[in-house]
């Protein structure tokens, strides 16, 4: 899977217990750097968790590079890493050590293969020092880069994250921020409350009660979603 | 009572999981069915002792095992002097509480990635029954890393309730703890799906 991932949603609707929480979304995206942004309950997460198939359209069809979410979900989620709010929901394994090497489980590597992508993660996120501390005894930031570690082990061509500073402190949200939108070389679908993290994206997309508000650039799209919730 | 690994170099760390297991497992069957005789008991303590010390850890973390089951060793105590003589009781509970401990020295030693190979190629055998190795696993990895997590909980619930001065009671604490706890399983269920572990 080389090149730029395209996003493309045509249609899509999904409904829950006959509660609308998208509705009929098209769109096609490539940039490097996608902001999504929008009130609580307006379907940004719902748009964000169809992208590696954690949610169904209802109706409507959605391709992240050629490959539906639902149906190719097992071949496309090695290539969408996705990192969600709260960081204790992430982690899998008791140690930092072991939770970055259980992205790896089933990928054919060496153990040594294994041992080298870990210490260089361990590197990438600082938490060299934590590497056989118990997961639970982290701090929420250090725990949230785990999770991104654990993500960024894998390689994956697409880093999809739904709120990933929202139980951060300020210190731990702009190092979380500035590692997902200046570091890592992947494409990036940031879903955030935090506007100054979405206006340094290279678009931004608005959502409203379950509809694409509007889309484009990020200082307009920011600055008129903070004039209306004034 | 999970003893999380504790990194080192000693023997212990060093023999394969599965070893450890089989050894563990062998020495439970001999504390069992020389549970009669009076050596049995100060001989099984002194090699518990041993082994620790053997595996560098030394006798802070055999300590510390022994007083977090303190809660079976009571109940297991209580239950039994009510039906036994005091002799018989202190000696299933002391069988007991060495098991509990040795059980711990083999999570004390070995990464847990490497228990669950050791589990998972045990259990291959069974796959023509239906059994699925990995599965069982991460069951157990999931269990282990959910303890403090849930840990967590109950102790943000008891904080909650006192902060608003409402007395603790069992059903006020368990009903949003289960609640927590299957919020909790569903975000890791999507977690999971997310990491592509169906």
């Amino acid at each position: 899977m080389n090149g730029k991932l395209i996003i493309q949603f045509e249609s899509v609707s999904v409904e829950f217990a006959g509660r609308i929480a998208l509705r009929d979304v098209s769109i096609a995206l490539d940039a490097q750097r996608i902001g999504v942004i929008g009130s609580n309950g307006s379907g940004k997460s719902t748009f964000a968790r169809m992208l590696n198939g954690l949610v169904t359209p209802t109706s409507g069809a959605v391709k992240v590079h050629g490959l539906d979410p639902v149906r190719d979900g097992k071949r496309l989620r090695r290539h969408v890493g996705f990192i969600f709010s709260n960081p204790d929901a992430q982690i899998v394994m008791p140690t930092v050590t072991e939770d970055l090497a259980f992205s790896l489980r089933g990928r054919g590597l060496t153990r040594s293969q294994v041992a080298e992508r870990v210490a260089s993660t361990l590197e990438s996120i600082d938490l060299v020092v934590h590497a056989d501390a118990p997961t639970h005894s982290l701090s929420s930031g250090q725990k949230q880069l785990l999770a991104l570690g654990a993500i960024l082990i894998g390689e994956p061509d697409l880093v999809v994250a739904d709120e990933p500073t929202a139980l951060l402190d300020a210190a731990n949200s702009r190092k979380i921020g500035n590692r997902l939108l200046d570091e890592i070389p992947q494409q990036l679908v940031l879903v955030t409350h935090d506007l100054r993290l979405a206006a340094r994206c290279d678009i931004v997309l608005r959502f409203e009660s379950g509809k694409l508000h509007e889309h484009g650039d990020p200082r307009s799209v920011v600055a008129r979603y903070e004039r209306d919730h004034a | 009572m999970i003893g999380l690994y504790q990194p080192g170099t000693s023997l212990l760390h060093r023999t394969p999981a599965g070893v450890k297991v089989l050894v563990f497992a062998a020495l439970t069957l001999a504390i069992a069915l020389t549970a009669g005789g009076v050596w049995t008991l100060p001989a099984a303590g002194c090699l518990t002792a041993a082994l620790y010390l053997l595996a560098g850890l030394g006798i802070r973390p055999l300590l510390r095992q022994l007083c977090a089951a303190r809660w079976i060793v009571l109940v297991m105590l209580v239950t039994q002097v009510i039906f036994l003589p005091v002799l018989v009781a202190l000696t299933n509970t002391g069988r007991v509480l060495i098991v509990i401990v040795l059980a711990a020295l083999i999570t004390l030693t070995t990464r847990i990635p490497a228990l669950l190979d050791a589990t998972e190629r045990a259990l291959a055998p069974f796959r023509r029954f239906g059994v699925n190795p990995a599965a069982i696993g991460l069951l157990l990895a999931l269990t282990i890393t959910a303890i403090p997590v849930i840990g967590g909980f109950a102790t943000a619930i008891r904080e909650a309730q006192r902060a608003r001065g409402a007395p603790v009671r069992l059903q006020t604490f368990v009903v949003p703890l289960l609640v927590m706890s299957l919020k909790h399983s569903d975000e890791l269920a999507d977690a999971l799906t997310a990491r592509g572990i169906e």
